[in-house]
């Protein structure tokens, strides 16, 4: 480590890195648009312009921070007049063609260069001269729009394209006052780590198709958490609108899993979440059609089948957190009986980036409770030895299959927890329970690491925590075996 | 021609007249507050709103009626009628005016029936008209209806005493008890006629009959019987719909009524100043603008005065209205005497 | 503490009554004197250019909502009286409300909204009243909300007015 004196203050630096990565580590807003953490510095928007001497004799030169290496005792201030004043000129010149649909634009609220126009720039601009026209709708394929006319020429996504996927698609194109961003021959985006691009990009020319005009971000509650695409677990902010309805998911920086970045399947996970029709707290087969009761009763009725009918086969669903998983072992000790959980098969979505292929989020954290994966084909197999089942967990009904599920003879005393009703003729009692989102809990990812799921949203009403509703059968059961 | 249809001709136009003032009274007595309010009043039923008393007469058929748990239902519903009935029927002694000729038949005098006792018929039933009120407030089972009813006998009967006193003090003037013969003693003919009403002979009479009509009917300043700070609505507070508006008939009658007392008593009746030999028409006419004067006096004094206080209304009925109505009487007596008897 | 002094009252005064005919006389003057009354449903208040009635958003000559959906006026309000969704649009401006609720229940008519709309999109017309017989009817959706711009001119220009005195001229649009 390197010491260096940053605002009248002695901090350690990394002299791998460059100033900028220093100050942002001490603590220090430095303005930046072409740096990013996660990829390599070019210095072309110079407006993380601040104050360097060499050392304490030298003359105070105004450097950019982003491409300034550490050296040992440089002092360095950001707050400095010249480097304000190189700043606002910058600035000046970035919002010279820059358009002010600020009202329309998708990244208003969360825009780097709203945030330091309000600090730096000046209210009016000087220029006579009209502003570029350009393409305000360019479709990047999928899951990307572009507006050139917002665009300040950073070139975060052409770096971020070369460097971090490695799928170089994207270019400047033209040169000097004519420059735009643009794919080869209008080429549509490809690659499963689009999205990327549009929050690395720090104004709003890259925008994300589905998110598209749909939420101001400043409405949208965020909370910490982990996505549930893959083995992997990367670690994700997820964004929910005032009415409970989920509008983003977004990479949170962790360099110990993914880096600052998600792949696409992850990012627009969100249509199970937001699925209608949510079983809100439980429901008893009652003939052929349902009744909807209280989950504690439904537990009793539950806690009476699995007395009567042998011992029961627990199967969870990946999705179970560590703390939802030690729930059901403590539940399959009580019934004698050993939990296992579906694991579908590997998917081909797995790349050597983040995508494991496995859509089992916690299967390192279920495995090491000691409660093993097995696929639905083997599953199924093993419930016809079985009088009685219990299904644990959210969409485990969905990766069992509904439709083998709807094949079980009706004689099969099946029990589901899970957060939709399965309307099967073999089962007898559905008990909802939240999704990912409305629950908070610790998925263990692929490589040993925690990631916290956070409670995003409320669950519907009636619907009980997973972790009480076994637990509850739990002490139901066993007051039955004392009172025998 | 047949005299029962002659009587019932008379008591139709009389019993109708009576209604219909009381009907119109409501309006006037709304119209008038507004007016002297700054307002301009109900206007938007009928042209200037002189159909809101139908409208209003529809509402409250129309409206539900409660009876309290805990009233005495018979009475709670028998209360409306005694309070309207009293006044109604002292109507019938009136002498609207005399002889009345029309399509060469011959009507006889203007009034339903000329009894000999009519001051005395008149007091007697006036008096009932407190039934109505009591019965009313002790029925609905309500304390402020209670209180308002009590309130409202007590002062009833306290300013009924001066009422009766000054009465007798022009009976003794005219020495007959029929209303008839006392207004034919105030005309008895002569330009100066005018000079022959009760009122230049009888001024602190008229004065105490005045006040104490307004008592008698529970009007303003001493409306102690409903009195809305206190008691809500007073002895009608429980009551609601049809019944609700027999307790207004009946006190808009009793105004009329009294209005009528007055000026037969005092004003003359039907008498037409300087035109002692006026035929009927202008008499009832004269009638007519004498006692609108004190019906307009009644509402007028109504939304000038604030209320009295209950120990304040006691306090003049019985230490100033009392004694000075016997002394009124014993002042005529005395004046009788030392003129050689009337 | 304070000592009330009575006035003594002079004889005419005990006596009541011409102090009652006084009093008599005065309502019966009054009687006759200007009327207040407002006859409401066809006598209406005037409104003039400050008037702040209920807000109302404006529909442009060719028939466009001038809404862009921003959500700054949802951001400014007070009373959280309003709730926007945003959609995409084939228009030049590419972004307008899918739906923009007004709760005419919380709104104070504050005028925050107008105040915040960079699109000059929301203004307070002159309309005040507000009546209806459920409370779900009372929350007005866009297409109550709408309004030709005509029928706002009155408040925009005198918005624009205002604004003059503190806006400098700028190049930017």
């Amino acid at each position: 480590m390197t010491k260096i004196i940053l605002n009248g203050r002695e901090v350690d630096a990394d002299p791998e890195q460059p100033l900028i990565h220093a100050c942002h580590t001490a603590g220090t807003d430095v303005p930046h648009y072409c740096y990013h953490p996660g990829l390599s510095p070019v210095g072309s928007c110079r407006i993380c312009q601040v104050e360097v001497r060499m050392n304490a004799e030298a003359p105070p030169r105004v450097m950019v921070a982003c491409r300034t290496p550490i050296s040992e005792g440089m002092i360095v201030d950001t707050d400095a007049a010249p480097a304000h004043a190189a700043r606002k000129e910058c600035l000046e010149f970035l919002l010279k063609n820059h358009p002010l649909d600020c009202p329309i634009c998708d990244k208003a609220g969360e825009c780097t260069l709203q945030d330091y126009s309000f600090d730096e720039g000046q209210g009016a601009g000087r220029t006579v001269e009209p502003r570029r026209k350009l393409e305000k709708r360019k479709d990047l394929g999928d899951v990307i729009v572009l507006d050139q006319e917002r665009c300040i020429l950073c070139s975060r996504c052409v770096r971020f394209m070369d460097e971090i996927p490695k799928t170089p698609q994207l270019v400047v194109s033209q040169r000097g006052a004519d420059s735009v961003i643009e794919t080869f021959m209008d080429r549509p985006l490809t690659g499963n780590y689009q999205g990327n691009l549009a929050d690395v990009c720090p104004v709003g020319a890259l925008t994300l198709k589905p998110f598209r005009f749909k939420a101001r971000v400043w409405n949208l509650q965020k909370s910490a958490s982990t996505c549930a695409e893959c083995s992997r677990g990367c670690s994700i902010t997820t964004e929910v609108l005032r009415n409970g309805e989920l509008k983003r998911f977004r990479p949170r920086a962790n360099p110990d899993v993914n880096g600052y970045w998600m792949c696409d399947t992850g990012r627009f996970a969100f249509e199970h979440a937001n699925a209608p029709e949510r079983l809100a707290g439980a429901a008893l087969r009652n003939g052929q059609g349902w009744t909807a009761v209280h989950p504690i009763d439904a537990l009793e009725v539950a806690r009476d089948m699995l007395v009567t009918h042998g011992t029961a086969l627990l199967v969870a669903s990946p999705f179970l957190t560590v703390e939802e998983g030690a729930a059901l072992v403590a539940l399959g000790r009580e019934l004698g009986a050993r939990p296992m959980f579906v694991s579908p098969p590997k998917n081909e979505l797995a790349d050597d980036l983040l995508h494991t292929g496995d859509p089992c989020p916690n299967r390192r954290g279920l495995t090491e409770l000691g409660i093993d994966g097995l696929s639905a084909h083997d599953i199924l197999a093993k419930i016809a030895e079985h009088e009685s089942v219990v299904l644990v967990g959210e969409r485990v009904a969905e990766l069992m299959g509904p439709e083998a599920l709807a094949a079980l003879p009706a004689a099969l005393r099946m029990i589901v927890f899970d957060s939709h009703l399965l309307d099967v003729p073999a089962a007898d009692v559905c008990i909802g329970v939240p999704i990912h989102v409305e629950r908070a809990g610790t998925w263990i990812n692929i490589d040993g690491h925690a990631g916290r799921i956070a409670h995003a949203r409320p669950a519907p009403a009636g619907v009980q925590l997973l972790t009480r509703s076994l637990e509850g059968l739990a002490d139901l059961l066993t007051s039955e075996t004392r009172a025998r | 021609m047949n005299e029962i249809l002659v009587w019932v001709i008379k008591t139709g136009f009389i019993f109708g007249g009576l209604v219909g003032t009381a009907a119109a009274m409501s309006l006037a007595e709304r119209k008038f507050s507004a007016w002297m309010q700054y307002r301009i009043g109900p206007n938007r039923v009928g042209p200037w709103g002189l159909l809101q008393p139908i409208a209003d007469g529809v509402k409250f058929m129309f409206k539900e009626e409660l009876i309290p748990d805990g009233a005495n239902k018979w009475v709670f519903q028998l209360a409306p009628l005694l309070a309207a009935m009293p006044a109604m029927m002292t109507i019938a002694v009136i002498p609207f005016a005399g002889r009345v000729e029309l399509f060469g038949q011959d009507f006889g005098n203007l009034s339903i029936t000329d009894l000999d006792i009519g001051a005395l018929y008149v007091l007697a039933i006036g008096g009932l008209a407190i039934y109505g009120v009591i019965l009313g407030g002790w029925a609905s089972n309500s304390k402020y209806s209670l209180l308002g009813g009590l309130r409202a006998s007590a002062q009833m009967i306290s300013y009924e005493l001066s009422l009766i006193l000054t009465i007798l003090a022009v009976i003794a003037m005219t020495g007959d008890l029929d209303l008839r013969a006392i207004v034919e003693a105030q005309n008895t003919g002569g330009v100066w006629n005018v000079l022959e009403w009760n009122i230049w002979y009888q001024p602190l009479g008229f004065m105490l009959f005045v006040v104490a009509t307004f008592a008698e009917t529970n009007r303003h300043p001493f409306d102690f019987a409903e009195c809305e700070p206190e008691l809500v609505g007073g002895f009608h507070t429980e009551y609601s719909a049809m019944r609700f508006a027999l307790f207004f008939i009946g006190e808009y009658c009793a105004m009329t009524v009294m209005a009528c007392l007055t000026v037969t008593l005092f004003l003359g009746g039907p008498s037409v100043p300087f035109w002692a030999a006026a035929p009927w028409f202008v008499g009832f006419a004269a009638f007519l603008v004498k006692a609108g004067f004190f019906l307009f006096l009644f509402i007028w004094v109504r939304w000038t005065l604030p209320r009295f206080r209950f120990d304040q209304l006691m306090h003049l009925g019985w230490k100033v209205f009392l004694p000075l109505s016997l002394l009124n009487l014993l002042a005529t007596g005395v004046a009788i005497l030392f003129r050689g008897g009337a | 503490m304070v000592i009330v002094k009575r006035k003594t009252l002079s004889f005419s005064e005990r006596l009541y009554l011409p102090e009652i005919v006084r009093g008599l006389s005065i309502t019966f003057r009054k009687m006759f004197a200007k009327r207040v009354t407002r006859q409401y449903p066809e006598e209406r208040l005037e409104t003039t250019e400050v008037t702040r009635g209920q807000p109302r958003l404006v529909v442009n000559e060719d028939d466009s909502i001038a809404c862009v959906s921003c959500g700054l006026c949802e951001a400014a309000c007070p009373a959280y009286a309003i709730t926007i969704d945003g959609q995409e649009t084939d228009r030049f401006i590419e972004r307008e409300p899918e739906r923009f609720d007004i709760d005419m229940l919380r709104c104070i008519l504050c005028g925050f909204c107008e105040e915040a709309c960079p699109k000059d999109a929301i203004y307070m017309s002159d309309e005040l009243e507000l009546a209806d017989y459920s409370r779900a009817a009372l929350i007005y959706d866009i297409e109550k909300l709408k309004r030709p711009k005509s029928a706002l001119e009155q408040r925009i220009g005198y918005v624009n007015k205002i604004n003059q005195r503190w806006q400098t001229p700028s190049s930017t649009s």
